[in-house]
């Protein structure tokens, strides 16, 4: 039993790996061997995709525009999510529920509806084509789902908890950062990790949003294509790059994340 | 006295910031002339001017763009060689030259033309300055929203306009005239979309013998669709594999995909014939089928005059898919442009009708199957063969004009510091250096220069086929098209219907003619297009156009002449 459970497990990973292990290929060959003939390894290994990546400002760039627009929403987020949160979830006020699922709402609305909005605000404003742009736009999305998310793991945590602090004297704040943060770690983990998530795959609105200064990875990617075709390996290369910070996110995280989908409302 | 004194005391810094200011602006000026000596010296060569002349221009280029010096412009182009040449090495000796920074931003074609209608219809400033296909002509002469460049010339830029520009050099500035006669945009690169075969093969007279018994008469480069079908069936079906080898006598792609919309809108109608004379597009009728009156369009349907679904246009798509079932590779039905591109280069395709000369540089590269040894191709191109419909005086097929474009809604000081940019990249100083390394000619000077000269026989046509009359023949998308991005997005969800077999071609073609007058229709209604806006026809019987003399044609009684072929030798001295 166990052994065909085994047999059916690694082809299914076998299966979900491939298309990535294909990816992984494609950016060690030269463009003639991708479009020429069938390998399934390098034959004639090269690092040149990568090497033109990391030579030129204009793709590099492209990465670290990416990670700085992912990590100040992250940031943004976590810092507005966790007070709304925490008062959904130990407070009763007139209108909580509907405005706790209207919250939810603003995610069922797909980005291409908040694209000129967003498009003319930024640009009257001088926003336009900045990091902090792109991250704010993001927080419309990644907000109602960090609070969603925080609300189910601190209404996990017992309210006595918050009375037996103030009763030994914590002041709220102290309360807060000390003891109240430390306890739902795993959620903070796992929000940030959706965060991470939506962002760093984003296109549509970090697109439109962006010129020059503050274009994303996956715009600068769109470069490969051309009127004298695509040059499959170095955007091979970039996809794999893309891939990489996901990865190491997923590692960070990946304990509290595990202990996340077990506990808390995700 | 006192008093003098210490004002005296006062004005002594100042005195000597000002002169230290006075220096540093001599030596910002030497800077920049010592640049400019240097770029001429290490990177402008050739130049079809001498190096007096270059610097005398670069000079003109300092001084001109003194007042926007510090300033960091962004312009936005697709990627193709010559663009990558201007954003890595022609912006950085701008800047090093003139003191203004360019960030030349290199995307997708799609995304420069969403950039550029987000601008249209935003009236924010994205980029300063677009290189963006003069297929948008129409566009941009109705819509309103473009600052001509010769109203700029005249006008609000007469003076950041460089006096050696030469307007009259440029070969494709009639495709970027406006009905009104005003050019709109500044040519940047072009490049065409010809004829391609293995002139190896044709060579061989094993070869030479078989076809001539089979078909009766010589193989070569074919004049007509009927030659070019016989040879294709004669490499796919008689030939069938040459040095143990499977051969194609044809490639082409058919994949439901986007980019199946430019196999057709690249002028592939009037390859058959489809559409009236005149050049650089057919008038009143043009190769998408649109008929305008005046200047405003009144259809593409046959009932509204137009020719989208005209028997030379559902000729022209019922070959299309014919030949691709029956003498491509089978692969090339599932290809996308992009996957079918290169597949000519790996040597097992005889001829491929409807190849982009944007592919050059890739197919001569050393180590090719279709390169030989010295580094010259085996392969050759040719003015593309000609429809049965096609007549005397009618555009031939496509050529892409990559060309500047300023928006209304950019601030004046940045429109113009871009400007400065624009003019550079295409100045005589620098544009036969730039043609060298993109192979996309743009000035007459640079084509008939000594430089292409050498440069033609690993060429393989290309400087032949610009230097000779056909070229007038290879044109863009013209004024008949008012709305560029909203009508080719119809075409390929037509074409691939199609192209599965789904739909015969006549019903592919009325859907897309149908569609195409509704968009027309949409336009008229919205007002947005002034008095060039669309103004549809009333449906009559398709029997009243069809009876007119010029497009749409009726259809003929034959549509497959004898076919003709021509030694390519022979071609270009004719």
């Amino acid at each position: 039993m166990s052994k065909t459970k085994n047999i059916g497990m690694s082809a299914y990973i076998i299966f979900l790996l491939l298309p990535i292990y294909w990816l992984l290929n494609m950016s060690f060959k030269h463009n003639d061997e991708i479009l020429g003939k069938l390998s399934f390894w390098p034959q004639s290994f090269t690092l040149h995709n990568y090497q033109v990546i990391f030579s030129d400002p204009s793709w590099y760039m492209g990465y670290v525009n990416s990670i700085y627009y992912v990590l100040l929403n992250m940031v943004i987020t976590l810092a507005v999510a966790l007070p709304a949160a925490y008062a959904f979830s130990r407070f009763r006020f007139m209108g909580d529920k509907h405005l706790f699922f209207w919250l939810l709402t603003n995610r069922m609305a797909p980005p291409a509806v908040f694209l000129l909005p967003f498009f003319q605000l930024y640009s009257s404003v001088g926003l336009f084509d900045t990091h902090i742009a792109v991250a704010l736009a993001h927080c419309l999305f990644n907000v109602p789902l960090a609070v969603w998310i925080l609300e189910g793991f601190m209404s996990g945590v017992p309210r006595e908890i918050d009375e037996t602090a103030y009763i030994d004297g914590y002041s709220f704040t102290r309360f807060f950062t000390r003891i109240f943060i430390p306890l739902i770690r795993s959620g903070i983990g796992v929000t940030a990790f959706f965060c991470f998530m939506f962002s760093w795959v984003e296109l549509l609105l970090a697109r439109t949003l962006t010129s020059v200064n503050a274009k994303p990875i996956a715009a600068v990617m769109t470069r490969t294509v051309s009127a004298s075709g695509i040059d499959w390996g170095v955007l091979s290369a970039a996809g794999v790059l893309t891939i990489v910070p996901g990865i190491l996110v997923v590692w960070f995280v990946r304990n509290h994340v595990a202990k996340g989908f077990a506990l808390g409302r995700v | 006295m006192l008093k003098h004194q210490k004002l005296q005391l006062q004005l002594k810094p100042v005195a000597m910031a000002l002169l230290i200011a006075g220096f540093s602006q001599a030596a910002f000026a030497d800077q920049y002339s010592d640049a400019a000596q240097q770029w001429a010296n290490d990177e402008f060569v050739p130049s079809t001017l001498s190096q007096a002349q270059q610097l005398e221009e670069l000079q003109w280029f300092i001084e001109a763009a003194k007042p926007y010096r510090g300033m960091e412009i962004n312009v936005a182009s697709e990627t193709i060689t010559t663009h990558e040449y201007e954003a890595k090495t022609l912006a950085k000796a701008f800047f090093e030259i003139t003191g203004i920074k360019i960030n030349h931003d290199l995307i997708q074609e799609g995304d420069v033309v969403e950039k550029l209608q987000t601008q249209m219809q935003s009236g924010r400033n994205i980029y300063d300055g677009y290189i963006n296909d003069s297929d948008l002509i129409g566009t941009h002469s109705r819509y309103g929203q473009v600052v001509p460049i010769s109203d700029m010339m005249a006008g609000d830029s007469k003076d950041v306009t460089l006096p050696t520009l030469d307007i009259e050099d440029f070969i494709g500035i009639s495709f970027t005239t406006g009905q009104d006669g005003k050019i709109y945009q500044l040519p940047d690169q072009q490049f065409a979309n010809l004829y391609w075969f293995r002139a190896d093969w044709f060579e061989r007279d094993d070869l030479k013998e078989k076809f001539k018994m089979e078909y009766g008469y010589e193989l070569g480069v074919p004049l007509n669709w009927s030659a070019y079908e016989d040879i294709a069936e004669f490499f796919s079906e008689k030939v069938k594999t040459i040095d143990g080898q499977t051969v194609y006598g044809h490639m082409d792609y058919g994949k439901k995909d986007p980019s199946l919309g430019w196999r057709f809108t690249d002028a592939w109608l009037s390859m058959a014939g489809a559409g009236d004379k005149g050049l650089p597009n057919g008038l009143p009728v043009d190769e998408w089928g649109i008929r305008v009156e005046g200047c405003q369009p009144v259809g593409s349907s046959v009932s509204r005059g137009g020719a989208t679904n005209g028997p030379a246009a559902v000729f022209a798509t019922a070959k299309y898919v014919e030949w691709l079932q029956k003498y491509a590779p089978p692969e090339a039905q599932g290809m996308t442009f992009g996957e079918a591109g290169p597949v000519p280069a790996q040597g097992n395709v005889a001829q491929q009708i409807f190849w982009y000369t944007a592919f050059t540089a890739d197919m001569t590269k050393p180590g090719l199957p279709v390169v030989n040894e010295d580094g010259t191709p085996k392969w050759r191109m040719a003015p593309s063969p000609r429809g049965p419909y096609w007549e005397e005086g009618m555009k031939l097929g496509y050529q892409d004009a990559g060309s500047w474009t300023f928006l209304k809604s950019t601030p004046l000081d940045r429109r113009q510091a871009a400007w400065l940019y624009a003019q550079f990249v295409v100045s005589k100083t620098v544009s036969l250096k730039k043609t060298l390394v993109g192979l996309t000619p743009i000035r007459e000077s640079d084509i008939n220069s000594q430089a292409m000269t050498d440069a033609a026989p690993k060429l393989g046509g290309l400087v032949e086929f610009y230097r000779s009359d056909a070229r007038v023949q290879w044109t863009p998308t013209g004024t008949n098209v008012p709305d560029y991005p909203k009508l080719a997005q119809l075409w390929w969800q037509y074409v691939a219907e199609a192209a599965s077999g789904e739909k015969t071609p006549q019903q592919a073609m009325d859907g897309l003619a149908a569609a195409q007058d509704k968009v027309l229709q949409r336009l008229e209604r919205s007002k947005a297009q002034g008095a060039c806006g669309p103004k549809l026809n009333e449906e009559k019987d398709p029997e009243f156009w069809l009876s007119q003399a010029g497009a749409p044609k009726a259809k003929l009684a034959n549509e497959k002449p004898q076919g003709k072929t021509i030694a390519y030798s022979d071609m270009f001295s004719k």
